[in-house]
């Protein structure tokens, strides 16, 4: 046990001096020990070769610390741990870097923000991104910024657009060789939505690609009039990366205004999709449409995991999403081709997906003055929580929310700084929501096994080769499952929301399992 | 570039189109956020009438923004804090459209103080509290007349299960020895459940202690639908006057908000 210890400290401390490179990244699978990217790999599997915590012994996890940031607001950060140092960002433009084995501070970071600056989406982020002594965040101002890592001292700061125009930012970065790769909020405000590379070394601009096409570019027919000028298209999600392809694919969020479609006539590309984008020159390769012409705030934000399996006798490379309109899909991702569709909560707005990946509308699902009742309700089937993938059980481990809203609409007027909804929904209803954790088999859809939880969820998975899955509920429990057989194996009372999804990783040859709830980072450990 | 455009749209939108803009998001605004305890035509349900009856708390522009602002603390009225106050006019111009044809009535018919007789002999007070008396099991009553509809009141009476009020489910858990135990649901997560029973006792449990669990549908209240149409409305009558003070203090539930 000593001897292990030493030995992991000593392989610590010799990682320590290796800085993070694009092909640790690439390679992140094969150092479990750390979380290198928000997802903790490009293709955001979430899957860590840990087994020291597993299914016969996880009854005995138990707190190994505490730390509190004191911040308000969702606390929806996914911490970075490189080499046994933490990194994370809370509320209010706060960053940290930690001991990931006591959790004591090295450093705190505090962004200015300008006093009187109108935000659009409030102050939550959800994290960093880490390439060879600097880490990249963005801040609710819609700016991003690199820091040096081993002092959190600020590098640079670019804005990405006005907040006059109601940009801002809540992402974690992901960085793609020498280019830090960001995307904007403010889907709500009428804003033209794009993704952002800048250049890690000088913080200049490497590229802008538009989620929402102008007049006369492809896809612009697809908008009324001039409605592309504030089409939405939010990219409020980190996109996964496939380094072979050298292609990034990226969700985008919803068209605006978000619930009256009228003034924007038109299948509103790219919003509602997803766009696979080349990453050094942001070009598009391909796009995908989950639900066009969306009238009911159904980004398509939600991971979209890379996965390479054996569809009907064939090795193709795939990317997965469960999507916010309650559809689970299989795309080929080099093509964008439309695999699959299977739904994996309760719909009632589509009758089917057509053989090309186009919803077939049933009647009364659209917003009216007199109010339509829509399952999915606005937050959606599933949402920006991340999912997980185990490569034994070959299941997609993801939080399900079962949960309708009643949709109204109104013509709505267009004023710059303020939200263009176009309608509204009824956020009390007399119907219970729930929730479930799901494995579902991405390779037909179908349910493995469900957990059902009180309230419908908003944390997302990790798994382990030790046999786990841990997620959350809304409750406040975090918890651990069977990846088999999802019997829940362990839990603890946070004490509040978990909004987010948890990382694994060792120090000094010890696993350690990291969940934020309410303003305090959790981190759990067997009792040594 | 783009906004100068926009700002010169805006100046030459006509007159008429914003005010029908302005009721058409009053009305969405009154559906989406009021109708739900007010009913769609501002009626009453769970809440009270805000077209044909009196308002409790005056009914100027003034008085009708400060109970949207602050809501009616101690009550389930939330506070609409986030409208502008753009939105806080559309909503009151939208219900003074309304209740435009609908003549404010003042009084109930029934005699309330046979009512209060009524509610006595009936025990009420077993399970409801009127200003202090009585039992802490079902609703709190001592407001009720200013809270709730003539219609919604009638029929809470004679069909309990139409609509029960959240805290005030009823649930029934088997435990493993066998033993039945009936409550009204304080809270419950994906784990535990803690109920008050009719003795006023609360009763806590862990899921994987329990055989067997049931929200039931229906009100732990029993329907009282056997009793004279006069008694009936006299109850009403009785309840009607029911507008003390509550302890405001009081935590409120807001409804959801956008996600």
């Amino acid at each position: 046990m000593r001897f292990s210890g030493l030995l992991g400290w000593m392989c610590a401390a010799v990682l320590s001096a290796q800085p993070v490179t694009f092909d640790r990244i690439v390679n992140s699978k094969a150092e479990p020990q750390n979380w290198l990217t928000y997802w903790g790999d490009y293709g955001a599997q979430r899957y860590r070769d840990l087994k020291q915590i597993d299914t016969s012994n996880v009854k005995n996890l138990r707190v190994e610390w505490i730390f509190q940031t004191g911040q308000s607001g969702a606390f929806e950060t996914v911490p970075l741990v490189v080499d046994g140092i933490m990194y994370f960002t809370a509320a209010n433009g706060f960053a940290y870097s930690v001991d990931a084995r006591s959790g004591r501070q090295l450093w705190q970071f505090k962004y200015p923000l300008p006093e009187g600056v109108k935000l659009c989406c409030g102050t939550v982020n959800r994290g960093l991104a880490i390439l060879g002594d600097r880490l990249f965040m963005v801040t609710p101002d819609a700016h991003v910024l690199a820091l040096e890592a081993r002092t959190g001292r600020l590098i640079w700061n670019r804005e990405m657009a006005s907040t006059d125009q109601s940009y801002g930012a809540t992402l974690a970065p992901v960085v793609v060789k020498d280019k830090v790769i960001v995307g904007v909020s403010g889907g709500e405000f009428g804003i033209r939505g794009f993704v952002d590379a800048y250049d890690a070394k000088s913080g200049e601009r490497a590229w802008r690609f538009y989620t929402v096409p102008a007049k006369g570019e492809p896809g612009g027919e697809t908008w009324l009039a001039d409605s592309w000028k504030r089409g939405g298209g939010a990219t409020w999600m980190t996109g996964t990366y496939d380094p072979k392809l050298n292609l990034l694919y990226w969700g985008v969020g919803n068209p605006g205004p978000d619930l009256f479609g009228e003034v924007r006539k038109g299948d509103n590309l790219y919003t509602a999709g997803l766009v696979a984008l080349d990453a050094d020159t942001g070009k598009l390769k391909w796009h995908f449409q989950f639900t066009p012409h969306d009238t009911h705030d159904w980004d398509g934000c939600e991971t979209p995991m890379v996965l390479d399996i054996k569809w009907k006798g064939r090795d193709r490379k795939v990317l997965a999403q469960a999507n916010r309109n309650a559809f689970f899909y299989l795309l080929d991702r080099e093509t964008g081709e439309f695999l699959m569709a299977k739904s994996f909560a309760r719909q009632n707005w589509a009758t089917e997906i057509d053989p090309k990946g186009r919803p077939v509308l049933s009647r009364n699902a659209e917003p009216s003055p007199e109010g339509n009742r829509v399952c999915p309700g606005l937050a959606g089937a599933a949402n920006w929580m991340p999912p997980s993938y185990n490569p034994e059980t070959g299941w997609f481990y993801f939080p399900v929310r079962e949960q309708c809203d009643v949709f109204f609409s109104a013509p709505p007027v267009y004023v710059e700084g303020k939200a263009y909804w176009g309608s509204m929904f009824r956020g009390q209803t007399e119907e219970k929501e729930w929730g479930l954790l799901k494995a579902l088999d991405p390779l037909t859809g179908e349910t493995k096994w469900d957990f059902r939880y009180y309230k419908a969820p908003w944390a997302g998975t990790v798994a382990t080769s030790g046999g786990l899955i841990f997620s959350g509920d809304e409750d406040g429990y975090f918890m651990a499952f069977d990846a088999k057989t999802g019997k829940n194996l362990w839990k603890i009372n946070t004490g509040n929301r978990l909004v987010t999804a948890p990382i694994t990783y060792t120090v000094g040859g010890r696993q350690y399992v990291t969940m934020p709830s309410g303003s305090a980072l959790l981190t759990f450990a067997l009792p040594n | 570039m783009d906004k100068t455009v926009r700002k010169l749209l805006l100046v030459f939108i006509p007159a008429a189109l914003c005010a029908q803009s302005s009721f058409d998001q009053g009305r969405a605004l009154f559906r989406s956020n009021c109708a739900f305890c007010h009913g769609m035509t501002a009626t009453g349900g769970r809440g009270p009438n805000l077209v044909s009856a009196s308002l409790s708390h005056g009914d100027t522009d003034a008085s009708i923004k400060r109970v949207i602002r602050i809501g009616v603390p101690g009550t389930t009225m939330p506070a609409f804090s986030e409208f502008t106050d753009e939105e806080v006019g559309q909503v009151i111009q939208y219900l003074r459209s309304l209740s435009k044809s609908a003549a404010r009535k003042e009084t109930v018919p029934g005699n309330a103080p046979h009512g209060k007789q009524v509610y006595e002999e009936k025990d009420c007070s077993g399970c409801h509290r009127i200003a202090g008396q009585g039992s802490i099991f079902g609703p709190e009553l001592t407001r009720i007349g200013g809270a709730r509809s003539i219609e919604y009141l009638r029929d809470s009476i004679v069909k309990p299960s139409a609509d029960v009020p959240e805290g005030y489910e009823g649930v029934t858990v088997v435990l493993k020895n066998g033993q039945r135990i009936r409550g009204l649901r304080i809270n419950e997560d994906t784990f535990s459940i803690q109920l008050r029973d009719p003795g006023q006792q609360t009763r806590m449990f862990q899921k994987d202690e329990l055989m067997e669990l049931t929200h039931e549908k229906d009100s732990m209240m029993p329907a009282y639908d056997r009793l004279s149409a006069a008694d009936l409305q006299d109850l009403v009558a009785y309840l009607a006057t029911l507008r003390g003070a509550v302890d405001s203090s009081a935590a409120i539930k807001k409804a959801r908000g956008i996600k």
